[in-house]
């Protein structure tokens, strides 16, 4: 099976910080990078977590511009986390879509129950709040699966919980031309039901298939 | 347990093998030929909004001269642009090299074109008409599928399994940023096929 190490998870942060303020993100990265160990010749996308996550605590606002309290929200539910950003139109709707189809497909395919279901909690927290109002999110997450809980709120303070999960974001630029440059996150977490504590990553590599073969297992708090 | 230690030079070689085995297939969308250049495996994932979407493809370069990919337009928006990814965020850039021999491959989770002002919204099955302009060969016209939001080209060719796939995962961004340069690299494959 493949397992990395949460020490991976940071070199890949660490990296993605060093990427991030320079403007050719040629020098820095091979460097950054070089010597990745990683399993391979299994097809888990999760990587397990020898020491999970806290859950983050964020009070922010949620796409009905009411006060979303994560940790009180999803205390004894399932929950994944992904920071990233609607003006992106790549890799952020491409996860989100991936969990959304997946777990459209469990529900079909009766692989979980309704209770199940309803138990998951799937969290978009946005990287640009100035542009990503309640409704902006709310908008955009309608077109992926409306029982998303899209979170908007300060940077700092988004900044500031994404950073104790391991996720290094900097708030939007813009540029000369006036278009806004924003920054998504590097993966998506689960927390377990069972104990809440953030164990389980995803790149954003992971696909349909990958998430539909272990939410069953996430949903319990198992290992996928 | 296999366990493998991949150096940076191995994830890009891994990077371009896979590409290159994504490029000959013309089965998606693709598009015609302007002096050594060809197109191949465009395509675009439903977008979730109508206010923007992204759009791959692959440009062969057979001749023997560099190009650069320079403008696109397209019937479906007001404005194209053509972005790179750096580490986690996206920048906009001028033009995108197409070295000779060589291809430039637009990916999701690195250089991609960037669909703005959206005249309408694409929905898979449709058909997005592109035009691609070059610096020195002539404009290449482009008729790109709209796919499924969750489309993944890697999957639908089986060509990788996942334990060859792994290095090109976007989260490593040197392997991003280093994609428009994969093919003219000569590195030994190596990988750890169990």
């Amino acid at each position: 099976m493949r397992k990395k190490t949460y020490a991976v998870a940071a070199l890949f942060a660490a990296a993605a910080l060093t990427l991030s303020g320079c403007g050719s993100g040629e020098s820095g990265g091979d460097n950054a990078v070089a010597e990745v160990s990683t399993g391979t010749g299994s097809d888990k996308a999760a990587t397990v977590l020898d020491k999970p996550f806290e859950k983050p605590d964020l009070v922010l606002t949620d796409t009905q511009g009411k006060k979303y309290d994560l940790r009180e929200a999803t205390a004894g539910k399932p929950t994944l986390i992904y920071f990233g950003y609607t003006n992106c139109p790549d890799v952020c709707p491409l996860t989100m879509n991936n969990i959304a189809v997946a777990k459209k497909q469990l529900a079909q395919d009766k692989k979980l129950s309704q209770a199940q279901k309803d138990s998951l909690r799937i969290v978009f927290v946005t990287t640009d709040p100035e542009r990503d109002t309640p409704a902006a999110l709310g908008k955009w997450l309608k077109g992926i699966d409306s029982d998303v809980v899209g979170l908007t709120g300060s940077f700092d303070t988004i900044q500031a919980g994404a950073r104790t999960l391991g996720i290094s974001i900097e708030a939007p630029t813009k540029g000369k031309d006036g278009k806004v440059t924003s920054m998504h996150g590097t993966q998506v977490i689960a927390f377990s039901p069972k104990t809440d504590g953030g164990y389980v990553l995803y790149g954003e590599d992971a696909t349909v298939d990958d998430y539909t073969k272990d939410l069953p297992a996430l949903i319990k708090g198992a290992r996928p | 347990m296999t366990r493998r230690t991949a150096s940076a030079a191995a994830l890009v070689a891994a990077a371009a093998l896979i590409l290159t085995g994504c490029g000959n297939s013309d089965s998606d969308g693709s598009g015609g030929s302007g002096g050594g250049l060809s197109v191949g495996s465009a395509y675009m994932p439903q977008p979730v909004s109508d206010s923007m979407a992204a759009g791959f493809l692959v440009i062969a370069n057979d001749g023997g001269a560099d190009d650069r990919l320079s403008s696109v337009t397209s019937d479906v928006a007001g404005e194209v642009t053509i972005h790179t990814t750096v580490g986690q965020s996206m920048e906009q850039v001028k033009d995108l090299d197409i070295p000779a021999h060589g291809k430039l491959v637009l990916e999701s989770g690195g250089d991609h074109l960037m669909f703005e002002k959206l005249k309408r919204k694409p929905k898979e099955g449709d058909t997005v008409s592109l035009e691609l302009r070059f610096t020195e060969s002539d404009p290449i016209k482009v008729e790109m599928p709209v796919k499924s939001a969750t489309y993944q080209p890697s999957a639908a060719t089986k060509s990788s399994s996942r334990s060859s796939s792994d290095p090109t995962a976007p989260t490593d961004p040197s392997t991003v940023s280093a994609l428009p340069a994969l093919s003219t690299l000569s590195v030994p494959f190596t990988t750890s096929h169990h």
